[in-house]
């Protein structure tokens, strides 16, 4: 009796232990796809608009997104009659910020090109990404905000890294670092993925990213695989 | 049997599920701000560098503090090992593939408050994440060093335990990278290994020391016969012990030494009966003594740094009490006394940078310091807030001050808030020696009671810093006084003009130590084997009383009644008397029966505030190699206790508080975390908050009455504070199993704050922002949201929203705030430069809002009271006043954005237009209306500046001057900017009279033309 009594708990231990940990990246990532609507929904993904705004103090910045996968993106930040944005392309990318006196368009560093560039692959870094040549390791899990995530290590082809955490019960990605090389050091940017919603197309986007701006950004409206002209991605020089 | 099995199933399933609602993450965003300071920094136990980087990469092991990466050469640094074990041993990196580190927790500098480790970790990411590798009970790790020939094979050498016999100590070693240990040195339970050298040219050949010591709670013993030190030519296997030309046995704690660029050289300071200092020549085949200043021999088991230069075989370092260096071999030594050279004493850590050997780094029992000219002179990273604080306490002033001291650092206080945040020079030094006990008298707010080591107390007037030793005496009446390492200072609850102190008597004065009045027999067990310091330390003489027993540790006056006062000892007794000393009750027994050993260091005694018979106390058994987690409660006066049981639990116990406010919020503080309970000891979770490590080594904790904070004192992380914990008392297990609560807001005071807002961002010292200066709205969430956003609008009482502020959905207590102000004009779009007035907003009036929370599709609505305070003479209708002149300069701005839009739309018409009609004459016209709206749209806002430093100021940039300040000051307006206002109100009319008037005359000279041509374009479009 005595030793069934040990028998059993050790089960049970066990089935605690792999229920939780005995996952590998891979189930974690399909679980992930499956739960943003699916690697077909997302395979159809060409290009994003989005409206969203950014809050500070009380004033709507309204930004707009532009993105055309593997091809380019482009934020643009209206504020008091000024645009301003942010582009990056294939073949290069600049940024024009009026608003901080800027007088004509700079392009980016060779670090932020890199960084935005990594960030051109709209379907997202998951899908298929053997096939993009990424390695993707599991580290194990860690609490976030009161809820275990499975803290996932991407690591694309051209060696650059992002940590995603990717909560254990919604299989969203409830978090993502990165680490950005900014004058020679390397600086540690974490952004804050929240407010998913699903789509009419099936698939599920986070509405709220924190991180990234002075204050969170909301989306407002998207639309998925709308015509964009080539010619917004062009700079004025 | 599967019955059984599901049943087993379900049970656990349901203590699991009965849990989930409070844990860790219940608190949510209830962040911990880390006051530090850096300003004294704590113990540096290990620092190593990586090679190729040149003294910019390095990685810092603290006593208390976990480990800190800086990639700056100590311009920032940055923790990196919070989630673990906070003791740090040695660190060791891979220096082929740098991002490979291991750290051996658990310091190996044996004093009396050392801490504890739990194995070994590696990362194999330059620190970002960590994994536990093994020799989880080897409690102390001296070294790890890296085979640089081969990175698999890593060797570990493990004093062990401190306070108990155990084999888990020597030297291990791995062939495969940690996977698995071998044990390939062991003496005895109670010799471990101290030290491991390898032979960077022969990495067969290593040295090893081996060292038998031990405490206990009232001795300290260094030596053995199984010290000693010993060589090996095949990586372990097989070991000879040196000897030829050293001391006699028993030795006690070797430091010892190899030259990198020579490595037959060796050098070995030996503990002994004559301690000193050896050098060999020949591999350790044969030893000479040296002479030596007592500087370089002296404390053994406290100093075991030697280093010597990695390319210049002559230059050795011996950090130690002080900092002396030799620069012929080890045969004479020096120490620097010129400008600059001042350090810190008591060293554990150098690191050499090997491409510039002048480049040094220094641990110390006060932090980490530079030198560029290998030990003349030295720089202080006061950014390192590892302070190891002994007791906290505040005052009532405001913002309030924090008390603390600290080991081998004095005692302190520094602002909770300062303008621009606390810095490192905020902190004033109040008393020195080790710090304890820091105690303002809450009757007199320039006066402070501090000590040091053993019961040195003395009373401090904070207006002249001047000192007066208030140490109660013997007398004919009793024995020689025994007085703790860490003597007790309190302060009465009940009469606040109460002051007590221990020995093993209690003493009481009520006239700030002038007199004194000793109100207890002998309230320890006066134990006299326990009573021997005298021959205290082995082969050194070691007497600093830190082994002082048979004392009080103790003393708590009931919040209730003055003549209620617990009193704990070191040895275990725990006494109450309940008539202001005159009988006494030891209830040691009564706390035995509930399951905690008997006579256990009785750590802390708290007090209800509500009920006389409600006594909390914390116990600490660590010191006869008992780690366990003790803390106790007792509803009936002390006859009968429960103690508390948790999964959570780790580490000895130090303090245990309850919240005087929620009977049912208690706190616990232990050498492995800081824990919580919101139900009276019944479930216990870590507290994980933002910043706080979750291993930390709480020392104190205090509730400040006024603000609501939870003042935190850490043994290696300095001073935590968690702003405003009245979050914390709205949860009860009916709140926490609700989805959504939105707690009710207390009434909000109106304010623009008390600091303002100057002060440099942190850079070169310990920079912490301060407590908001706005109380924040909560919410409680069941658990963490992902598919909704959350939000709060305010509303005033006509329904109007005059607000809406986005929130979070994270598990626990939300927090969101507010800045009391009304949404921010549409003010006039475009022009050549930024116009903060968008973004500025008058505060509202006082009176009834209402708030809604909305989470997802639920709405959850609180009423607000929102009031006004006079401040500065800032009287209910200034404020009035104010808000009317707010409003009409917002109003003022929209006019003007109005306008501004309606010529920027007409001249975009306008240009459209003339591209496309062929009437040159109309063109003309055109244009003359466009440029005329042009020079108008140029005085309303800036069109020219390029530059940040050309300021262009025009209508929309005069409106936002007056604006601001009218919305930024708690101050009625004055007669200039009311003047002003009625000048500036005539412009903005003017523009739109002006704006009207050439649309007119345009309208009147070419209306018809222009009206022709645009019908002609539209049937040219419709066609």
């Amino acid at each position: 009796m005595k030793s069934f009594k040990f028998a059993s708990l050790a089960f049970i231990a066990l089935f605690f232990s792999t229920f939780l940990f005995a996952q590998t990246a891979d189930e974690v990532i399909n679980k992930h796809l499956e739960a943003i609507g699916g690697k077909e929904n997302w395979k159809k993904v060409n290009s994003f608009k989005m409206e969203a705004n950014i809050n500070v103090q009380g004033n709507d910045i309204p930004v707009t997104i532009y993105q055309v996968h593997n091809k380019a993106s482009k934020s643009e930040i209206n504020f008091q009659g000024t645009v301003n944005y942010n582009i990056i392309t294939t073949e290069g990318g600049w940024k024009f910020f009026p608003i901080m006196g800027q007088a004509s368009p700079e392009p980016l560093t060779e670090d932020e090109l890199k960084v935005g560039r990594d960030q051109l692959d709209i379907q997202g870094d998951f899908l298929d990404y053997t096939a993009k040549g990424h390695k993707a390791e599991l580290l194990g899990t860690e609490a976030v905000e009161g809820t275990d995530a499975y803290k996932v290590r991407l690591t694309r082809k051209n060696g650059s890294e992002t940590v995603y955490l990717i909560d254990s019960k919604t299989n969203y990605i409830v978090r993502a670092i990165s680490k950005v090389k900014a004058n020679g050091q390397e600086i540690e940017q974490t952004t804050i993925l929240s407010n998913y919603q699903k789509l009419p197309e099936g698939i599920v986007i986070p509405f709220t990213m924190e991180g990234v701006g002075p204050a969170p950004i909301v989306i407002s409206k998207v639309e998925v695989n709308p015509t964009i002209d080539q010619a917004i991605f062009k700079v004025a020089q | 049997m599967r019955i059984m099995l599901l049943s087993v199933f379900i049970l656990i399933q349901s203590l699991l599920f009965s849990q989930t609602n409070v844990d860790s993450y219940t608190l949510g965003s209830m962040d911990a701000r880390p006051l530090g300071p850096g300003t004294m920094s704590g113990r540096i136990t290990a620092i190593e560098g990586v090679n190729a980087e040149n003294g910019k990469l390095l990685y810092i092991g603290t006593a208390g503090g976990g480990i800190w990466k800086t990639i700056n050469a100590g311009a920032s640094f940055k923790p990196i090992f919070d989630k673990y074990c906070q003791s740090i041993g040695s660190i060791a990196i891979d220096q082929k593939n740098p991002k490979v580190i291991y750290a051996g927790t658990g310091e190996s500098n044996m004093r009396n408050s050392v801490s504890v480790g739990d194995g070994l970790y590696k990362s194999t990411d330059g620190g970002d994440n960590w994994a536990k590798i093994g020799l989880d009970s080897t409690e102390h790790i001296a070294r790890v060093i890296i085979d640089q020939s081969n990175s698999d094979i890593i060797y570990v050498a493990a004093p062990g335990p401190l306070w108990h016999d155990s084999p888990h100590r020597g030297l291990y070693k791995s062939t495969n990278a940690g996977k698995t240990w071998e044990k390939i040195l062991y003496i005895s339970p109670k010799a471990g290994c101290a030290e491991v050298v390898i032979d960077p040219k022969q990495p067969n050949t290593l040295y090893a020391t081996t060292w038998e010591f031990r405490r206990t709670p009232y001795s300290f013993e260094s030596g053995g016969s199984g010290s000693g030190i010993f060589k090996s030519t095949d990586g372990g296997e097989t070991w000879n012990e040196l000897k030829n030309g050293l001391p006699p046995k028993p030795f006690g704690r070797v430091a010892f030494a190899l030259a990198p660029s020579s490595p037959q050289n060796l050098f070995a300071i030996v503990e002994a009966e004559k301690t000193g200092l050896y050098i060999s020549s020949d591999g350790g085949q044969s030893w000479k003594s040296q002479s030596a200043s007592k500087n370089v021999v002296s404390r053994p088991f406290y100093f075991s740094t030697l280093v010597v230069d990695p390319h210049d075989p002559k230059r050795v370092y011996r950090p130690a009490y002080s900092f002396a260096y030799s620069s012929d071999g080890g045969f004479s030594y020096a120490e620097a006394g010129n400008e600059g050279a001042w350090v810190h004493s008591d060293h554990h850590a150098l690191w050499i940078n090997p491409l510039n050997t002048n480049h040094l780094y220094l641990g110390t029992d006060g932090g980490v310091y530079m030198s560029l000219d290998k030990g003349g002179s030295w720089t202080f990273f006061q950014n390192l807030p590892v302070g190891q604080f002994y007791h906290v306490d505040y005052d009532k002033k405001d913002p309030y001050r924090i008390y603390g001291g600290l080991q081998d650092n004095g005692s302190w206080m520094g602002p909770s808030s300062a303008p621009g945040g606390v810095t490192s020079s905020d902190w004033k030094a109040v008393y020195g020696g080790d710090g304890f006990w820091v105690v303002p008298d809450p009757t007199d707010e320039n006066t402070v009671y501090a000590e040091s080591q053993g019961g040195d107390i003395s009373r401090i007037n904070l207006a002249t810093f001047k000192k007066i030793s208030i140490r109660p005496q013997q007398t004919d009446k009793e024995e020689k006084l025994r007085w703790n390492w860490n003597t007790p200072i309190v302060m009465g609850q009940a009469n606040p003009k109460n002051l007590y102190t221990g020995a093993q008597y209690l003493y009481r004065s009520k006239d700030q130590g002038r007199t004194w009045e000793r109100i207890s027999p002998d309230l320890t067990t006066n134990d006299k084997l326990k009573q021997q310091q005298e021959s205290n330390g082995g082969l050194s003489a070691d007497i600093t009383s830190a082994e002082n027993h048979t004392t009080i540790f103790t003393i708590t006056e009931s919040p209730l009644d003055e003549n209620i006062i617990w009193v704990g000892t070191d040895d275990g007794n725990l006494q109450v008397t309940t008539d202001g000393g005159k009988s006494w009750t030891n209830l040691a027994k009564n706390v035995a029966a509930s399951g905690i050993p008997y006579r256990t260091w009785v750590s802390s005694i708290e007090l209800s505030a509500s009920d006389k018979n409600v006594v909390y106390a914390s116990f600490d058994n660590h010191m006869y190699g008992d780690h366990q987690t003790y803390a106790a409660m007792s509803a009936d006066g002390g006859n009968t206790w429960k103690k508390f049981e948790s999964k959570e639990f780790s580490g000895f116990a130090h303090k245990i508080v309850v919240d005087k406010e929620n009977k049912n919020l208690l706190f616990l503080g232990t050498e492995m975390g800081l824990f919580s309970s919101i139900d009276n000891g019944g479930i216990w979770f870590r507290m994980k908050n933002n910043n706080i490590p979750w291993y930390t080594l709480v020392r104190d904790i205090k509730i400040h009455p006024v603000t609501n904070d939870l003042i935190v004192g850490t043994h290696g992380r300095g001073v935590f504070v968690f702003d405003d914990i009245t979050g914390m008392r709205n949860l009860s297990k009916e709140v926490v199993e609700k989805d959504v609560v939105f707690f009710p807001p207390p009434p909000l005071v109106l304010t623009m704050g008390k600091l303002g807002s100057n002060g440099f961002p942190p850079t070169g010292g310990w920079t912490v922002p301060n407590a908001p200066e706005l109380p924040a709205f909560q919410y409680y969430l069941k658990e963490k949201l992902s598919s909704v956003a959350a939000k709060i609008e305010i509303y005033d009482k006509t329904g109007n929203m005059v607000q809406s502020v986005n929130g979070t959905t994270r598990k626990g207590i939300n927090k969101l705030y507010w800045t009391q102000r009304i949404k921010p004009p549409k003010t006039a779009a475009g022009g050549t430069k930024r116009d903060v007035g968008a973004f500025i907003a008058p505060q509202v009036l006082p009176g009834d809002y209402t708030l809604k929370l909305i989470v997802g599709k639920n709405e959850y609505t609180q009423p607000l009271k929102v009031l006004h305070q006079d401040v500065d003479g800032f009287t209910v209708a200034d404020r009035e006043l104010q808000y009317k002149t707010a409003l009409e300069l917002f109003k003022m701005h929209e006019d003007l954005a109005q306008t501004v839009a309606d010529i920027s739309d007409k001249q975009k018409e306008l240009k459209d237009l003339r591209t496309k009609i062929k009437n040159e004459k109309l063109i003309k016209q055109v244009n003359a209306y466009h440029d005329q709206l042009e020079t108008l749209r140029a005085t309303l806002l800036p069109t020219k500046q390029v530059s940040m430093f050309a300021d262009e100021s025009r209508l929309r940039e005069d409106i936002t001057e007056v604006y601001a300040n009218v919305c930024f000051t708690e101050q009625v307006p004055n007669n200039m900017q009311i003047e002003r206002v009625k000048f500036l109100r005539t412009q903005v009319d003017n523009a739109a009279v002006k704006k009207k008037q050439l649309d007119d005359a345009f309208e009147k000279k070419s209306g018809a033309a222009f009206a022709k041509e645009v019908e002609k374009l539209k049937a040219v479009t419709a066609k």
